[in-house]
Parts: structure tokens; sequence; C-alpha cells
């Protein structure tokens, strides 16, 4: 089609015409000569097919990783290509007015997704020139989906329960057995391994001493995300955050060979049951990513205060990412306590309700703190560890106090 | 880059303008004339300014806000270059001025439409190299009509034979258009 240029030369072209037959001025007609040349030469001519391939470097992204999109143009047939994206929500492009600059045939823009998801890129924007810039053509292309991961918080120590299952691990327990960590020293008898004797302690004692040493074990760790409640400013809502240090703890557990479950806990429970391995890592990522995206749904509540009994081995330790502004979970956390799971609640809570400045929203504000303030007294009373994170920094800092030695269970 | 070139296409209009309205007169057709000329070499400006409509919908926004972006779609909508082309051209005819006069408000007036061609399309100005010997032409052309227009008239003169040239080339020009 004519471009808006060629159309103000057509306008520059009659206007100048028409006044110079009306008045009878041929200087008139000579200031339309310029413009009657340029559009003489415009051919009405298309390409036949033009060819647009964009292909993201990755579909897998984490929320800030930084990423690159190929946009290849072919068949455009001697006409220029102006290429605009018109990115969607959370896709933030590393150029400043989303222009893209071809070289070759292929332009490549790196871009970050910035929110956790299933993600859009947006839209492409293809603009065809012909050499005189009198003939343009548009057309748009839907960009690829990516799917953005959380990031995982930075987690670098664990939390490791006193009482552990029988399997073989990498945590020391209290009972001696084939691992590393020298726990003392007692008398040999007749079985034990010959190279454990330790011989300083058996010349001092006159009877033959062995090394003993603390056995390995493996423990269950189940993860409860709380994306419940999504409010706050997009980006860094508790439900981002509980997903992000959900990640994080994952990570930092499958590290160390754990069984790792993940409950994600909103309108409706999904859980992945607790395996390991990096398969079982992106297994419990894609199931964060799946339910990120019915955050925002708003679907019919469901009533239940209890977690199923296969999301949840005897014994595990369970790590709890909430805000606590659901009462049902608040209700299913003193459930689990009442059931003699070992917990340990992380709080996300970064925000709280905004209102005007007057009397009564100062006063409807401090009744709700005082509200979250009883809740977090009650879940202490019942001997529930609670420490807060505001999604910044690492999760050893808030951890710390249950980092540096087994945390007891109480029953 | 694009706040350069509307920068130059607004100094252009104002220069376009300006030119055409010399020498000043009052009342009738050519203040009309210069008032639309003005009007529109404000908005074609703004209009470049604006740029493309933004992405994101307009639903969250407030009633002003609302207001603030139907009244920028519509500055975005309207060709307010071309109907300042035709208000200045006919605001030049108003006046008996010099043929050099006008021919330097042709070539002005060109300039101008590049510049905004320019600046709508985020383009550098390498991208108009391979017109340059066409517009070399065509303002030679212009200067050569200026020229004619300068001698001194009686009757079969050739300002009689331009006149009937500009009507073939604006059936002509009207003809290339109209398949499109």
């Amino acid at each position: 089609m004519l471009s808006a240029h060629a159309q103000r030369l057509i306008t520059l072209a009659l206007a100048g015409l028409v006044i110079a037959v009306i008045t009878r001025r041929p200087e008139f007609a000579g200031v339309a000569a310029p413009a009657v040349l340029l559009l003489a030469v415009r051919r009405p001519e298309r390409p036949a097919r033009v060819g647009v391939t964009a292909s993201p470097s990755g579909t897998k992204l984490t929320e800030g990783e930084r990423a690159e999109l190929t946009v290849t143009v072919a068949g455009n047939r001697g006409f220029s290509v102006d290429l605009l994206i018109h990115p969607r929500y959370a896709v933030v492009p590393e150029t400043p007015d989303g222009e893209l600059a071809m070289h070759g045939g292929r332009s490549a823009l790196p871009f970050q997704v910035t929110r956790t998801g299933r993600r859009s890129l947006g839209v492409l924007e293809i603009t065809l020139w012909d050499r005189w810039r009198l003939t343009e053509g548009h057309a748009t292309v839907e960009l690829p989906i990516v799917d953005c991961y959380p990031m995982p918080a930075a987690q670098r120590q664990r939390v490791v329960l006193s009482r552990l299952p029988s399997r073989l691990g990498e945590h020391p327990s209290r009972s001696s057995g084939e691992g590393l960590e020298f726990t003392g020293v007692r008398e040999f008898v007749p079985g034990d391994r010959q190279r454990r004797i330790n011989w300083p302690a058996t010349t001092r004692r006159g009877r033959l001493q062995l090394n003993t040493f603390a056995a390995e074990r493996t423990q269950n760790v189940v993860i409860i995300a709380d994306a419940s409640s999504d409010v706050g400013e997009p980006g860094s809502t508790p439900a981002d955050l509980a997903f992000r240090g959900a990640a994080g703890a994952a990570r930092a557990y499958l590290a160390v060979r754990d069984r790792v479950g993940v409950i994600v806990y909103q309108r409706s429970v999904r859980w992945v049951s607790p395996g390991l391995g990096a398969r079982h890592f992106y297994r419990i990522m894609n199931l964060m990513l799946v339910e990120h995206a019915v955050v925002a749904d708003r679907g019919r509540y469901s009533p239940f205060t209890r977690l199923p009994r296969a999301a949840l081995p005897p014994g595990s330790l369970i790590l709890v990412f909430s805000p606590l502004l659901d009462r049902r979970l608040v209700e299913t956390v003193r459930d689990l306590r009442e059931r003699g799971f070992s917990m340990l609640i992380i709080d996300v809570l970064n925000t709280e309700p905004s209102g005007s400045n007057d009397s009564l929203s100062g006063l409807a504000r401090r009744i709700w703190r005082m509200e979250q303030e009883a809740i977090r007294f009650s879940l202490r009373e019942l001997g529930i560890p609670l420490v807060s994170w505001d999604g910044q920094q690492s999760l050893d800092e808030p951890l710390a106090p249950y980092t540096r030695r087994a945390m007891v269970i109480r029953q | 880059m694009t706040a350069r070139t509307t920068g130059a296409a607004g100094m252009l209009a104002a220069v376009c303008v300006a030119w055409s309205a010399l020498p000043l007169r009052h009342g009738g057709l050519a203040g009309m004339f210069l008032a639309v000329a003005i009007a529109c070499a404000l908005l074609s400006v703004a209009r470049l300014a604006l740029g493309r409509s933004p992405d994101e919908a307009s639903a969250y926004l407030n009633t002003v806000q609302q207001s603030a972006r139907s009244v920028a779609d519509l500055i975005r909508l309207c060709p307010w270059a071309e109907v300042m082309i035709v208000a200045v051209l006919a605001l030049e005819a108003q006046h008996p001025s010099p043929p050099w006069h006008t021919g330097l408000l042709g070539a002005a007036l060109l300039a101008y439409l590049f510049a905004c061609h320019l600046a709508e399309s985020r383009s550098r100005l390498a991208v108009l190299r391979p017109q340059a010997p066409l517009i070399a032409v065509g303002l030679g052309l212009l200067a050569l009509a200026a020229g004619a227009a300068a001698l001194p008239s009686g009757k079969g003169s050739a300002a009689d034979v331009l006149a009937v040239l500009a009507g073939v080339a604006a059936v002509a020009v009207a003809g290339m258009v109209i398949p499109v």
C-alpha cells in the first residue's frame, strides 16, 4: 500500500498543480515537480512471500535470566525491513523503544522475563519498505511462549532433624554407623573392622579400642508454598516470595540427596511427592509454574484443613512459606503440628492493607496487625518456630538459629 | 534521533508557515488559511512527538488519563501534515509574491515532508540516499519553473504553456493515485 510519505507527496503535487492551473502561476507547478518526479518512479510491486522466524535462545527461563530472541526475515527481495517488538506483561526487551536492528536478514534482541509464569513474549510488528519509501507493507507475528520459573532463593545451610529415617544419605545422625563424622571411642568386640582400631587409645588402656562414626542418613523434606495471597506489588507478592523460597529450599535439599516434596497451597492443593534428583527439581518447578498461572484465578475455595497423607511421609521436616493470611492454612499448620510433624514457618508477608490516613483506617490497620501478631503468637505457643523472610536476603539468615544444630522434634 | 528529526520537522513547518504568510495580509481568506496552517503545523508536530499509541490496555486508566489518550488518538488519526501543505500553498497563492519566493517555499515543503517521514518511521537520513538524484532533478525543475515564471509575459507566453503542462501533470498524478 501507499506509505504515508507517498500520500503527503501526492498531496503536495496535486495542491501545487491545481493552484498553478487556477491562479495561472507556473511557479506552483514547479513546487509540484519534485513530488511528481519522486512518485513517477514508484512500482506497485510486492514480494511474493516473506518468511519470518522468531526463536528464543531458551524456552525455559528463570526470573531475570537474560535470553535472546533471534528474528530471521527471508524473501523480502530488496525491500528494507523494520522490526518493532510489542512486549507482553513481564517481558522486558533490552532496547529502549522496542526496535530491532537487522544485520544480514537477522536480528537478535536480548530480553528478560521478570515474573514467574507461562509468558508470551509479545507481538512482532514487521514493516517492509521499497527503496523509494513510497510503498509499505505491515505484518504482525505472534512471538513464542516461554516458561519462566521462579528464581530460587539463595540457601547454603540446611535445617536437619535430630531423628532421621534409616536411609543412607549425607546428614550425620545420632546413631553410629559407617559415616565419616567421628563420634567417639569404644572397646573392640569380635566382628569389628580392624582398620578402625584406635592405636593410641589401645596403647593407653591396654585393651583394643575402636573409633566410632556417625551414621549418615537422608531426610524427607516437604515444602508448602502458600500461593493463596497474591497481594502487594506484582513481582514481589507473598505468592512470588513463597515460590522463590520454595524453589531455593528444594534446590538446597536436593543437592544433598534429600527427598523433597512440594505442596502448593491455594484454592486447591497440588503436590509432588518426595523424590530426589535433578529431574525431580524440574518436576517441582513445573508444578510451581503451572500453579502460578492460576494464582489470580477467582475459583471457589475448597473447605479443607487436612493435607493428604500421600504428600506427607512420616517423620518429614515441613517448611512452610506463607504470609499466614489464609485461615485455612493456619488451621492446617495446627493440624500438622498436632499430628506430630516437625515444622518451620517462613513468614513471607511483606505488605499490609493500604488505605487513607484517617483515624478509622489507622484503627483498622492496627486491629489487622494485632490479629496477625495473635496468629503468629498462637503458632509459636504450639511449638512451631516462625521466622520472617523479606525475599531479598539469603534464606540462611532467617534460618540461622535452626541450621547450626539438629532440630529437635518435640512431640 | 527521533527527537532530532521531530524538532527539524517542527522548525521546517514553522519556516513554511512564516514564509508563506509574508508579507502579512489581514482579513479575508489569507487570515483563515494562516490560522489553519498554524494549527495544522502544531498538530502535525504533536503527532510526530506522540509517536505510536501505547501497547498497554486503557481499562485501568482513570477518566482524565482515558480522555488524554482519546485526544492523543485523535491527533494520531488525522493527516495534519497534508492539510498544512494545502493551507500553506493556498496562503502563498493569496500573495502576489515573486516566483523565487514560491520556489523556496516548495523546497522547504519538500524538506518538511522528508523530515516528517524520517521522524515517523524512526529512520536514519541514509534511507533517503537512493532518492537523492531524483530530489536533485526535482529541485532543478523547481528552479526552472520559477525562472520561467520570472520571465516577462506577453501574448502566447511561456506561462500559458506551463499552465497547460501543469494541467496535464495534475491529471497524470491523479491517474497514479487512482489504482491505489
